[in-house]
Protein backbone atom coordinates (compact mmCIF):
# COMPACT_ATOMS: atom_id res chain seq x y z
CA UNK A 1 0.00 0.00 0.00
CA UNK A 2 1.24 3.43 -0.86
CA UNK A 3 0.97 6.01 1.86
CA UNK A 4 -1.48 8.80 1.30
CA UNK A 5 0.14 11.94 -0.11
CA UNK A 6 0.34 14.53 2.61
CA UNK A 7 0.77 17.59 0.47
CA UNK A 8 -0.50 18.66 -2.92
CA UNK A 9 0.97 21.34 -5.12
CA UNK A 10 -1.67 23.43 -6.76
CA UNK A 11 -0.95 25.58 -9.76
CA UNK A 12 -2.95 28.58 -8.76
CA UNK A 13 -2.17 30.37 -12.00
CA UNK A 14 -1.77 34.08 -12.37
CA UNK A 15 -3.10 36.24 -9.57
CA UNK A 16 -3.84 39.90 -10.00
CA UNK A 17 -2.52 42.40 -7.50
CA UNK A 18 -5.40 43.90 -5.59
CA UNK A 19 -3.37 45.65 -2.92
CA UNK A 20 -2.34 49.20 -2.36
CA UNK A 21 -0.55 51.23 -5.04
CA UNK A 22 1.46 54.02 -3.50
CA UNK A 23 2.41 57.17 -5.33
CA UNK A 24 5.51 59.02 -6.38
CA UNK A 25 6.36 59.92 -2.79
CA UNK A 26 6.83 56.36 -1.66
CA UNK A 27 8.81 55.45 -4.77
CA UNK A 28 11.02 58.45 -4.04
CA UNK A 29 11.50 57.32 -0.45
CA UNK A 30 12.18 53.73 -1.49
CA UNK A 31 14.80 54.84 -4.01
CA UNK A 32 16.44 57.21 -1.52
CA UNK A 33 16.63 54.51 1.17
CA UNK A 34 17.88 51.95 -1.34
CA UNK A 35 20.61 54.35 -2.51
CA UNK A 36 21.55 55.35 1.04
CA UNK A 37 21.95 51.72 2.05
CA UNK A 38 23.98 51.15 -1.09
CA UNK A 39 26.29 54.04 -0.26
CA UNK A 40 27.32 52.12 2.88
CA UNK A 41 27.51 48.84 1.00
CA UNK A 42 24.34 47.43 2.57
CA UNK A 43 22.49 45.05 0.26
CA UNK A 44 25.61 44.78 -1.86
CA UNK A 45 28.51 42.37 -2.07
CA UNK A 46 30.96 41.98 0.80
CA UNK A 47 33.61 43.75 -1.27
CA UNK A 48 31.41 46.82 -1.59
CA UNK A 49 31.18 47.06 2.21
CA UNK A 50 34.95 47.28 2.80
CA UNK A 51 35.51 50.86 1.63
CA UNK A 52 32.62 52.57 3.48
CA UNK A 53 33.38 50.59 6.65
CA UNK A 54 37.06 51.48 6.49
CA UNK A 55 36.39 55.18 5.90
CA UNK A 56 33.78 55.40 8.65
CA UNK A 57 36.27 53.75 11.02
CA UNK A 58 39.00 56.24 10.08
CA UNK A 59 36.54 59.09 10.62
CA UNK A 60 35.79 57.76 14.10
CA UNK A 61 39.42 57.32 15.16
CA UNK A 62 40.16 60.98 16.08
CA UNK A 63 36.95 61.09 18.11
CA UNK A 64 37.95 57.96 20.01
CA UNK A 65 41.45 59.32 20.63
CA UNK A 66 40.00 62.66 21.77
CA UNK A 67 37.72 60.93 24.25
CA UNK A 68 40.71 59.03 25.61
CA UNK A 69 42.65 62.32 25.97
CA UNK A 70 39.66 63.89 27.74
CA UNK A 71 39.41 60.95 30.09
CA UNK A 72 43.14 60.69 30.85
CA UNK A 73 44.50 64.24 30.86
CA UNK A 74 41.20 66.07 31.34
CA UNK A 75 41.77 68.25 28.30
CA UNK A 76 39.72 68.75 25.18
CA UNK A 77 41.26 66.86 22.27
CA UNK A 78 39.88 67.53 18.84
CA UNK A 79 37.44 70.41 18.32
CA UNK A 80 34.02 70.10 16.73
CA UNK A 81 34.25 73.00 14.29
CA UNK A 82 37.40 71.85 12.50
CA UNK A 83 36.67 68.10 12.41
CA UNK A 84 35.49 68.25 8.80
CA UNK A 85 38.40 70.42 7.65
CA UNK A 86 40.99 68.17 9.28
CA UNK A 87 39.35 64.99 7.97
CA UNK A 88 38.66 66.41 4.50
CA UNK A 89 40.71 63.83 2.54
CA UNK A 90 38.71 61.02 4.14
CA UNK A 91 35.40 62.73 3.35
CA UNK A 92 36.57 63.39 -0.20
CA UNK A 93 37.53 59.74 -0.67
CA UNK A 94 34.14 58.62 0.67
CA UNK A 95 32.43 60.96 -1.78
CA UNK A 96 34.62 59.80 -4.66
CA UNK A 97 34.01 56.15 -3.83
CA UNK A 98 30.24 56.30 -3.36
CA UNK A 99 28.87 59.09 -5.60
CA UNK A 100 29.71 57.19 -8.82
CA UNK A 101 28.06 54.06 -7.40
CA UNK A 102 24.79 55.96 -7.01
CA UNK A 103 24.59 57.28 -10.57
CA UNK A 104 26.97 55.50 -12.94
CA UNK A 105 25.51 51.95 -13.10
CA UNK A 106 22.02 53.21 -13.98
CA UNK A 107 23.54 55.15 -16.87
CA UNK A 108 25.98 52.48 -17.95
CA UNK A 109 23.55 49.56 -17.87
CA UNK A 110 20.68 51.76 -19.09
CA UNK A 111 18.44 51.07 -16.11
CA UNK A 112 17.31 54.71 -16.19
CA UNK A 113 14.55 54.10 -18.80
CA UNK A 114 13.02 51.53 -16.43
CA UNK A 115 12.80 54.13 -13.66
CA UNK A 116 11.37 56.73 -16.04
CA UNK A 117 8.72 54.34 -17.38
CA UNK A 118 7.31 54.29 -13.85
CA UNK A 119 5.47 57.05 -11.95
CA UNK A 120 8.83 58.44 -10.83
CA UNK A 121 9.88 61.55 -12.78
CA UNK A 122 13.47 62.43 -13.64
CA UNK A 123 13.43 65.13 -10.96
CA UNK A 124 12.32 62.55 -8.35
CA UNK A 125 15.11 60.23 -9.38
CA UNK A 126 17.72 62.98 -9.06
CA UNK A 127 16.20 64.22 -5.82
CA UNK A 128 16.31 60.76 -4.28
CA UNK A 129 19.94 60.26 -5.33
CA UNK A 130 20.94 63.71 -4.01
CA UNK A 131 19.11 63.10 -0.75
CA UNK A 132 20.77 59.71 -0.32
CA UNK A 133 24.27 61.03 -1.01
CA UNK A 134 23.74 64.07 1.24
CA UNK A 135 22.47 61.96 4.12
CA UNK A 136 25.34 59.52 3.65
CA UNK A 137 27.93 62.33 3.73
CA UNK A 138 26.24 63.87 6.74
CA UNK A 139 26.18 60.58 8.64
CA UNK A 140 29.87 59.97 7.98
CA UNK A 141 30.64 63.35 9.55
CA UNK A 142 27.92 63.50 12.19
CA UNK A 143 28.69 60.06 13.61
CA UNK A 144 32.19 60.95 14.96
CA UNK A 145 30.98 64.39 16.08
CA UNK A 146 28.15 62.79 18.02
CA UNK A 147 30.48 60.18 19.48
CA UNK A 148 32.83 62.96 20.55
CA UNK A 149 29.97 64.89 22.12
CA UNK A 150 28.66 61.81 23.92
CA UNK A 151 32.21 61.19 25.17
CA UNK A 152 32.49 64.75 26.40
CA UNK A 153 29.18 64.46 28.27
CA UNK A 154 30.27 61.20 29.89
CA UNK A 155 33.84 62.21 30.78
CA UNK A 156 32.75 65.71 31.71
CA UNK A 157 36.15 67.44 31.51
CA UNK A 158 36.66 70.73 33.35
CA UNK A 159 35.20 73.81 31.73
CA UNK A 160 31.82 74.33 30.04
CA UNK A 161 30.33 71.70 27.74
CA UNK A 162 30.74 72.55 24.05
CA UNK A 163 27.05 72.13 23.16
CA UNK A 164 26.93 75.16 20.86
CA UNK A 165 30.09 74.08 19.05
CA UNK A 166 28.64 70.61 18.56
CA UNK A 167 25.41 71.88 17.00
CA UNK A 168 27.26 74.50 14.94
CA UNK A 169 29.47 71.75 13.55
CA UNK A 170 26.36 69.68 12.74
CA UNK A 171 24.85 72.71 10.97
CA UNK A 172 28.03 73.18 8.98
CA UNK A 173 27.96 69.43 8.34
CA UNK A 174 24.53 69.68 6.72
CA UNK A 175 25.77 72.39 4.34
CA UNK A 176 28.94 70.48 3.59
CA UNK A 177 27.02 67.25 2.95
CA UNK A 178 24.58 68.86 0.50
CA UNK A 179 27.33 70.77 -1.31
CA UNK A 180 29.65 67.78 -1.62
CA UNK A 181 26.82 65.45 -2.63
CA UNK A 182 25.63 67.68 -5.46
CA UNK A 183 29.19 68.31 -6.66
CA UNK A 184 30.08 64.62 -6.44
CA UNK A 185 26.95 63.41 -8.23
CA UNK A 186 27.23 66.05 -10.94
CA UNK A 187 30.85 65.09 -11.61
CA UNK A 188 30.18 61.35 -11.43
CA UNK A 189 27.12 61.47 -13.68
CA UNK A 190 29.10 62.76 -16.64
CA UNK A 191 30.67 59.39 -17.22
CA UNK A 192 28.83 56.08 -17.19
CA UNK A 193 32.01 54.34 -16.02
CA UNK A 194 32.34 54.12 -12.27
CA UNK A 195 36.14 54.11 -12.26
CA UNK A 196 36.30 57.33 -14.25
CA UNK A 197 33.74 58.86 -11.91
CA UNK A 198 35.89 58.01 -8.88
CA UNK A 199 38.91 59.50 -10.60
CA UNK A 200 37.11 62.68 -11.62
CA UNK A 201 35.75 63.37 -8.12
CA UNK A 202 39.17 62.78 -6.54
CA UNK A 203 40.83 64.88 -9.23
CA UNK A 204 38.36 67.68 -8.57
CA UNK A 205 39.12 67.62 -4.84
CA UNK A 206 42.89 67.52 -5.37
CA UNK A 207 42.70 70.27 -7.97
CA UNK A 208 40.67 72.65 -5.80
CA UNK A 209 42.73 71.98 -2.70
CA UNK A 210 46.07 72.37 -4.50
CA UNK A 211 44.97 75.47 -6.43
CA UNK A 212 43.62 77.13 -3.30
CA UNK A 213 46.81 76.21 -1.41
CA UNK A 214 49.09 77.57 -4.13
CA UNK A 215 47.17 80.83 -4.52
CA UNK A 216 47.04 81.19 -0.74
CA UNK A 217 50.82 80.78 -0.50
CA UNK A 218 51.55 83.14 -3.38
CA UNK A 219 49.26 85.90 -2.11
CA UNK A 220 50.58 85.53 1.45
CA UNK A 221 54.19 85.87 0.23
CA UNK A 222 53.19 88.99 -1.69
CA UNK A 223 51.69 90.35 1.50
CA UNK A 224 48.18 90.44 0.06
CA UNK A 225 46.41 88.77 2.96
CA UNK A 226 42.88 89.64 1.85
CA UNK A 227 43.35 88.02 -1.55
CA UNK A 228 44.90 84.99 0.14
CA UNK A 229 41.77 84.57 2.26
CA UNK A 230 39.59 84.65 -0.84
CA UNK A 231 41.81 82.02 -2.47
CA UNK A 232 41.06 79.71 0.47
CA UNK A 233 37.42 79.52 -0.65
CA UNK A 234 38.33 77.59 -3.80
CA UNK A 235 38.57 74.50 -1.62
CA UNK A 236 34.95 73.39 -0.99
CA UNK A 237 35.78 72.30 2.58
CA UNK A 238 37.12 75.73 3.51
CA UNK A 239 34.25 77.35 1.63
CA UNK A 240 31.78 75.53 3.87
CA UNK A 241 33.95 76.26 6.91
CA UNK A 242 33.76 79.96 6.07
CA UNK A 243 29.98 79.70 5.89
CA UNK A 244 30.03 78.00 9.29
CA UNK A 245 32.15 80.87 10.63
CA UNK A 246 29.81 83.47 9.12
CA UNK A 247 26.57 81.80 10.25
CA UNK A 248 27.46 80.22 13.58
CA UNK A 249 30.45 82.28 14.68
CA UNK A 250 32.81 79.33 15.10
CA UNK A 251 36.57 79.74 14.97
CA UNK A 252 38.00 79.46 11.43
CA UNK A 253 39.71 76.12 11.00
CA UNK A 254 42.27 77.37 8.48
CA UNK A 255 43.96 79.50 11.13
CA UNK A 256 43.87 82.65 9.01
CA UNK A 257 40.19 83.54 8.87
CA UNK A 258 38.02 84.21 5.84
CA UNK A 259 36.79 87.22 3.91
CA UNK A 260 34.15 88.97 6.03
CA UNK A 261 30.45 89.08 5.29
CA UNK A 262 28.03 86.62 3.80
CA UNK A 263 29.85 86.25 0.48
CA UNK A 264 30.75 82.61 1.21
CA UNK A 265 27.04 81.82 1.64
CA UNK A 266 26.36 83.26 -1.79
CA UNK A 267 29.20 81.21 -3.27
CA UNK A 268 27.81 78.03 -1.74
CA UNK A 269 24.41 78.78 -3.24
CA UNK A 270 25.98 79.46 -6.65
CA UNK A 271 28.00 76.23 -6.57
CA UNK A 272 24.86 74.31 -5.52
CA UNK A 273 22.86 75.88 -8.34
CA UNK A 274 25.54 75.13 -10.93
CA UNK A 275 25.88 71.52 -9.80
CA UNK A 276 22.11 70.97 -9.77
CA UNK A 277 21.58 72.55 -13.17
CA UNK A 278 24.46 70.44 -14.52
CA UNK A 279 22.82 67.30 -13.13
CA UNK A 280 19.40 68.16 -14.59
CA UNK A 281 20.86 68.95 -18.01
CA UNK A 282 22.88 65.74 -17.93
CA UNK A 283 19.81 63.67 -17.12
CA UNK A 284 17.60 65.44 -19.58
CA UNK A 285 20.04 64.34 -22.25
CA UNK A 286 20.27 60.82 -20.81
CA UNK A 287 16.48 60.49 -20.61
CA UNK A 288 15.94 61.42 -24.23
CA UNK A 289 18.53 59.05 -25.62
CA UNK B 1 -19.01 45.48 -25.54
CA UNK B 2 -18.59 48.95 -26.92
CA UNK B 3 -15.48 49.94 -28.79
CA UNK B 4 -14.44 52.50 -26.20
CA UNK B 5 -14.55 49.99 -23.35
CA UNK B 6 -12.04 47.73 -25.02
CA UNK B 7 -9.78 50.32 -26.61
CA UNK B 8 -6.34 50.16 -25.01
CA UNK B 9 -4.43 52.43 -27.31
CA UNK B 10 -5.66 55.07 -29.70
CA UNK B 11 -3.72 57.59 -31.73
CA UNK B 12 -5.07 60.27 -33.98
CA UNK B 13 -2.95 61.96 -36.61
CA UNK B 14 0.11 61.33 -34.45
CA UNK B 15 3.23 62.93 -35.86
CA UNK B 16 6.69 63.05 -34.33
CA UNK B 17 9.51 64.91 -36.00
CA UNK B 18 13.06 64.97 -34.74
CA UNK B 19 15.46 67.61 -36.02
CA UNK B 20 16.63 65.35 -38.82
CA UNK B 21 14.03 62.61 -39.22
CA UNK B 22 10.31 62.17 -39.12
CA UNK B 23 9.68 59.17 -36.89
CA UNK B 24 5.89 59.09 -37.11
CA UNK B 25 3.74 60.63 -39.77
CA UNK B 26 0.01 61.20 -39.29
CA UNK B 27 -0.48 57.84 -37.59
CA UNK B 28 -4.04 56.93 -36.67
CA UNK B 29 -4.46 53.50 -35.10
CA UNK B 30 -6.50 51.85 -32.39
CA UNK B 31 -5.77 48.66 -30.52
CA UNK B 32 -8.16 46.79 -28.30
CA UNK B 33 -7.68 44.31 -25.49
CA UNK B 34 -5.63 41.19 -26.14
CA UNK B 35 -2.32 40.91 -27.91
CA UNK B 36 -1.57 43.54 -30.53
CA UNK B 37 1.46 43.23 -32.74
CA UNK B 38 3.26 46.32 -33.97
CA UNK B 39 5.31 45.39 -36.98
CA UNK B 40 7.81 47.43 -38.89
CA UNK B 41 11.37 47.40 -40.06
CA UNK B 42 14.08 48.82 -37.81
CA UNK B 43 13.62 52.56 -37.67
CA UNK B 44 9.95 52.39 -38.65
CA UNK B 45 8.98 54.35 -35.52
CA UNK B 46 7.94 51.54 -33.18
CA UNK B 47 10.04 52.59 -30.19
CA UNK B 48 9.15 56.24 -30.70
CA UNK B 49 5.46 55.34 -30.63
CA UNK B 50 5.93 53.46 -27.34
CA UNK B 51 7.77 56.41 -25.78
CA UNK B 52 4.96 58.75 -26.78
CA UNK B 53 2.36 56.34 -25.40
CA UNK B 54 4.27 56.22 -22.09
CA UNK B 55 4.13 60.01 -21.97
CA UNK B 56 7.92 60.27 -22.05
CA UNK B 57 8.15 62.02 -25.41
CA UNK B 58 5.89 64.85 -26.58
CA UNK B 59 4.31 64.41 -29.99
CA UNK B 60 4.88 67.09 -32.62
CA UNK B 61 1.19 67.01 -33.45
CA UNK B 62 -1.79 64.73 -33.09
CA UNK B 63 -3.09 62.89 -30.05
CA UNK B 64 -2.40 59.61 -28.31
CA UNK B 65 -4.31 57.97 -25.52
CA UNK B 66 -3.67 54.87 -23.45
CA UNK B 67 -6.48 53.18 -21.52
CA UNK B 68 -8.59 56.26 -22.09
CA UNK B 69 -5.96 58.68 -20.71
CA UNK B 70 -4.24 61.34 -22.78
CA UNK B 71 -0.55 60.46 -23.02
CA UNK B 72 0.52 64.09 -23.23
CA UNK B 73 -1.10 65.19 -19.98
CA UNK B 74 -1.62 62.07 -17.85
CA UNK B 75 1.69 60.30 -18.41
CA UNK B 76 2.30 59.66 -14.72
CA UNK B 77 -1.10 57.98 -14.31
CA UNK B 78 -0.52 55.88 -17.41
CA UNK B 79 2.89 54.76 -16.14
CA UNK B 80 1.32 53.52 -12.90
CA UNK B 81 -0.75 50.88 -14.66
CA UNK B 82 1.39 50.15 -17.69
CA UNK B 83 4.51 48.01 -17.93
CA UNK B 84 7.42 48.56 -20.30
CA UNK B 85 10.08 46.18 -21.49
CA UNK B 86 12.67 48.11 -23.50
CA UNK B 87 14.44 46.74 -26.51
CA UNK B 88 17.91 47.38 -25.17
CA UNK B 89 19.72 45.74 -22.29
CA UNK B 90 18.68 47.41 -19.05
CA UNK B 91 19.86 45.17 -16.23
CA UNK B 92 22.61 45.86 -13.69
CA UNK B 93 24.97 42.86 -13.54
CA UNK B 94 25.80 42.83 -9.84
CA UNK B 95 22.35 42.28 -8.31
CA UNK B 96 20.18 39.18 -8.40
CA UNK B 97 17.00 39.02 -10.45
CA UNK B 98 14.94 38.84 -7.26
CA UNK B 99 16.48 41.98 -5.73
CA UNK B 100 16.18 43.84 -9.00
CA UNK B 101 12.53 42.96 -9.62
CA UNK B 102 11.61 43.75 -5.99
CA UNK B 103 13.26 47.14 -6.35
CA UNK B 104 11.44 47.85 -9.61
CA UNK B 105 8.12 46.82 -8.02
CA UNK B 106 8.72 49.36 -5.27
CA UNK B 107 9.49 51.97 -7.88
CA UNK B 108 6.05 51.23 -9.33
CA UNK B 109 4.49 52.03 -5.96
CA UNK B 110 4.11 48.60 -4.38
CA UNK B 111 4.76 48.40 -0.62
CA UNK B 112 7.86 46.38 0.27
CA UNK B 113 6.17 43.13 1.38
CA UNK B 114 3.83 43.16 -1.61
CA UNK B 115 6.80 43.87 -3.86
CA UNK B 116 8.57 40.76 -2.53
CA UNK B 117 5.55 38.52 -3.09
CA UNK B 118 4.82 39.88 -6.53
CA UNK B 119 8.47 39.59 -7.59
CA UNK B 120 8.60 35.92 -6.58
CA UNK B 121 5.29 35.20 -8.33
CA UNK B 122 6.24 37.04 -11.50
CA UNK B 123 9.68 35.45 -11.77
CA UNK B 124 8.02 32.05 -11.41
CA UNK B 125 5.54 32.86 -14.16
CA UNK B 126 8.24 33.94 -16.60
CA UNK B 127 10.14 30.75 -15.81
CA UNK B 128 13.13 31.78 -13.69
CA UNK B 129 13.69 29.33 -10.88
CA UNK B 130 16.69 28.87 -8.62
CA UNK B 131 18.91 31.07 -10.78
CA UNK B 132 16.95 34.12 -9.72
CA UNK B 133 19.11 34.42 -6.61
CA UNK B 134 22.32 34.65 -8.64
CA UNK B 135 23.68 37.97 -9.96
CA UNK B 136 22.22 38.90 -13.36
CA UNK B 137 25.73 39.32 -14.81
CA UNK B 138 25.97 35.55 -15.29
CA UNK B 139 22.65 35.11 -17.11
CA UNK B 140 22.13 33.98 -20.69
CA UNK B 141 20.30 36.24 -23.15
CA UNK B 142 17.13 34.19 -22.70
CA UNK B 143 17.21 34.61 -18.92
CA UNK B 144 17.88 38.33 -19.23
CA UNK B 145 14.88 38.74 -21.48
CA UNK B 146 12.79 36.95 -18.85
CA UNK B 147 14.00 39.32 -16.13
CA UNK B 148 13.21 42.29 -18.36
CA UNK B 149 9.74 40.87 -18.91
CA UNK B 150 9.29 40.20 -15.18
CA UNK B 151 10.09 43.80 -14.22
CA UNK B 152 7.45 44.97 -16.73
CA UNK B 153 4.82 42.67 -15.21
CA UNK B 154 5.68 42.83 -11.52
CA UNK B 155 3.21 45.60 -10.63
CA UNK B 156 0.36 43.76 -12.41
CA UNK B 157 -0.18 46.36 -15.12
CA UNK B 158 -3.30 46.47 -17.27
CA UNK B 159 -1.22 46.86 -20.39
CA UNK B 160 2.40 46.05 -21.24
CA UNK B 161 4.58 47.41 -24.01
CA UNK B 162 7.08 44.79 -25.11
CA UNK B 163 9.71 46.23 -27.43
CA UNK B 164 11.32 43.48 -29.52
CA UNK B 165 11.10 40.81 -26.79
CA UNK B 166 12.43 38.05 -29.06
CA UNK B 167 15.52 40.01 -30.09
CA UNK B 168 18.67 37.94 -29.84
CA UNK B 169 16.94 34.74 -28.74
CA UNK B 170 17.62 31.31 -30.23
CA UNK B 171 14.66 29.44 -31.79
CA UNK B 172 13.79 27.70 -28.52
CA UNK B 173 14.02 30.88 -26.50
CA UNK B 174 11.92 32.61 -29.11
CA UNK B 175 9.20 29.96 -28.88
CA UNK B 176 9.21 30.22 -25.09
CA UNK B 177 8.95 34.00 -25.20
CA UNK B 178 6.11 33.90 -27.74
CA UNK B 179 4.21 31.33 -25.68
CA UNK B 180 4.69 33.56 -22.64
CA UNK B 181 3.33 36.59 -24.52
CA UNK B 182 0.32 34.55 -25.57
CA UNK B 183 -0.25 33.58 -21.92
CA UNK B 184 0.07 37.17 -20.73
CA UNK B 185 -2.69 38.20 -23.12
CA UNK B 186 -4.96 35.21 -22.63
CA UNK B 187 -4.38 33.79 -19.16
CA UNK B 188 -3.07 36.80 -17.21
CA UNK B 189 -5.67 39.10 -18.76
CA UNK B 190 -3.08 41.81 -19.42
CA UNK B 191 -3.27 43.53 -22.79
CA UNK B 192 -0.04 43.46 -24.74
CA UNK B 193 1.49 45.67 -27.39
CA UNK B 194 4.42 43.73 -28.78
CA UNK B 195 6.76 45.00 -31.46
CA UNK B 196 8.83 43.00 -33.86
CA UNK B 197 10.46 43.38 -37.21
CA UNK B 198 9.60 39.76 -37.98
CA UNK B 199 6.04 39.40 -39.15
CA UNK B 200 5.96 35.64 -39.04
CA UNK B 201 6.44 35.30 -35.31
CA UNK B 202 3.70 37.78 -34.42
CA UNK B 203 1.26 35.80 -36.52
CA UNK B 204 1.42 33.08 -33.86
CA UNK B 205 0.56 35.18 -30.84
CA UNK B 206 -1.36 38.28 -31.87
CA UNK B 207 -5.06 38.96 -32.12
CA UNK B 208 -4.47 42.11 -34.07
CA UNK B 209 -1.57 43.36 -36.12
CA UNK B 210 -0.59 46.92 -36.94
CA UNK B 211 2.01 47.35 -39.65
CA UNK B 212 3.89 50.61 -39.87
CA UNK B 213 6.58 51.62 -42.29
CA UNK B 214 8.61 54.82 -42.10
CA UNK B 215 6.22 56.15 -39.49
CA UNK B 216 3.12 55.63 -41.58
CA UNK B 217 0.32 53.14 -41.09
CA UNK B 218 0.49 50.40 -43.68
CA UNK B 219 -2.24 48.16 -42.39
CA UNK B 220 -4.20 47.50 -39.21
CA UNK B 221 -6.47 44.51 -38.94
CA UNK B 222 -7.24 41.39 -36.96
CA UNK B 223 -5.03 38.38 -37.53
CA UNK B 224 -7.97 36.49 -39.06
CA UNK B 225 -8.36 39.07 -41.81
CA UNK B 226 -4.67 38.92 -42.52
CA UNK B 227 -4.63 35.22 -43.23
CA UNK B 228 -8.17 34.46 -44.33
CA UNK B 229 -8.15 36.22 -47.66
CA UNK B 230 -5.12 34.40 -48.94
CA UNK B 231 -5.87 30.83 -47.93
CA UNK B 232 -4.50 28.47 -50.52
CA UNK B 233 -3.54 24.85 -51.13
CA UNK B 234 -0.08 23.99 -52.42
CA UNK B 235 0.20 20.86 -54.55
CA UNK B 236 3.32 19.22 -55.88
CA UNK B 237 3.38 16.19 -58.16
CA UNK B 238 6.20 14.26 -59.81
CA UNK B 239 5.23 14.84 -63.46
CA UNK B 240 2.27 16.28 -65.25
CA UNK B 241 1.87 19.48 -63.27
CA UNK B 242 0.49 21.28 -66.30
CA UNK B 243 -2.16 18.66 -67.05
CA UNK B 244 -3.27 18.81 -63.42
CA UNK B 245 -3.50 22.58 -63.63
CA UNK B 246 -5.60 22.35 -66.81
CA UNK B 247 -7.85 19.75 -65.27
CA UNK B 248 -8.44 21.82 -62.10
CA UNK B 249 -9.01 24.97 -64.11
CA UNK B 250 -11.52 23.00 -66.11
CA UNK B 251 -13.60 22.26 -63.00
CA UNK B 252 -13.58 25.93 -62.03
CA UNK B 253 -10.73 26.19 -59.50
CA UNK B 254 -8.46 29.23 -59.42
CA UNK B 255 -5.02 27.77 -60.02
CA UNK B 256 -1.56 29.17 -60.57
CA UNK B 257 1.69 27.38 -61.34
CA UNK B 258 4.79 28.68 -59.58
CA UNK B 259 7.83 26.60 -60.56
CA UNK B 260 7.17 23.04 -59.42
CA UNK B 261 4.28 24.03 -57.18
CA UNK B 262 0.67 24.41 -58.09
CA UNK B 263 -1.36 26.77 -55.94
CA UNK B 264 -5.11 26.46 -55.66
CA UNK B 265 -6.75 29.57 -54.24
CA UNK B 266 -9.62 28.98 -51.86
CA UNK B 267 -12.10 31.87 -51.67
CA UNK B 268 -12.74 33.05 -48.11
CA UNK B 269 -16.43 32.13 -48.24
CA UNK B 270 -16.04 28.72 -49.89
CA UNK B 271 -15.79 25.34 -48.18
CA UNK B 272 -12.08 24.40 -48.29
CA UNK B 273 -13.05 20.71 -48.35
CA UNK B 274 -14.43 21.07 -51.85
CA UNK B 275 -11.10 22.31 -53.20
CA UNK B 276 -9.21 19.45 -51.49
CA UNK B 277 -11.66 16.96 -52.97
CA UNK B 278 -11.17 18.42 -56.43
CA UNK B 279 -7.38 18.10 -56.11
CA UNK B 280 -7.63 14.54 -54.85
CA UNK B 281 -10.00 13.49 -57.63
CA UNK B 282 -7.88 15.17 -60.32
CA UNK B 283 -4.66 13.51 -59.09
CA UNK B 284 -6.39 10.09 -59.03
CA UNK B 285 -7.97 10.45 -62.44
CA UNK B 286 -4.71 11.54 -64.08
CA UNK B 287 -2.81 8.81 -62.19
CA UNK B 288 -0.15 11.24 -60.94
CA UNK B 289 2.34 10.73 -58.08
CA UNK B 290 1.49 13.22 -55.37
CA UNK B 291 4.58 14.61 -53.59
CA UNK B 292 3.09 17.35 -51.44
CA UNK B 293 -0.35 18.57 -50.53
CA UNK B 294 -0.54 21.23 -47.88
CA UNK B 295 -2.62 24.06 -46.65
CA UNK B 296 -0.83 27.32 -47.17
CA UNK B 297 -2.07 29.99 -44.82
CA UNK B 298 -1.44 33.46 -46.05
CA UNK B 299 1.52 34.99 -44.29
CA UNK B 300 1.41 38.50 -43.03
CA UNK B 301 4.57 39.17 -44.98
CA UNK B 302 2.17 39.45 -47.89
CA UNK B 303 1.00 42.84 -46.70
CA UNK B 304 4.32 44.23 -47.80
CA UNK B 305 3.76 42.87 -51.29
CA UNK B 306 0.39 44.52 -51.56
CA UNK B 307 0.25 48.20 -52.37
CA UNK B 308 -0.09 50.32 -49.25
CA UNK B 309 -3.68 51.02 -48.34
Amino acid sequence: MMSEPTGVIHDIGYRHYEGERLGRGSAFAALAVHSLRGAFGLGRTARAKIMPLLLVTIMLLPAVVSIAIMALVKQQGMGYHNYASIMQPVLAIFLAAQAPYLVAPDLRFRVLPLYLSRPLAMIDYLGAKLAAMSVAMFLVLALPLTLLFAGELLVDPPGPTHTTEYFSALGGGVILAVLLASLGLALASFTPRRGLGVASVIAFYLFTSVVSGVFFGVFMSLGRDAAAKWAMLINPFFLVDSVQVALFGTAPSNGEGYPPGLWPCLFVLIVLAVATVGLVLRYRKAASS
Amino acid sequence: MTASATTCIATEGLTKRFPRVTALEDLTVTAGAGVTGLVGANGAGKSTLIKILLGLLPATSGRASVLGMDAATRGAEIRRIVGYMPEHDCLPPDVSATEFVVHMAQMSGLPRTAARERAADTLRHVGLDEERYRPIGGYSTGMRQKVKLAQALVHDPRLVFLDEPTNGLDPRGRDEMLALIRRIGAEFGISVLVTSHLLGELERVCDHVVVIDAGRLLRSSSIGEFTQATQAIAVEVEDGLQSLADRLAGVGEAVAVQGRTLTVQVPADADPGRAYDAVRDAVCDLNLNLVRLEQRRGHIEDVFKEPAA
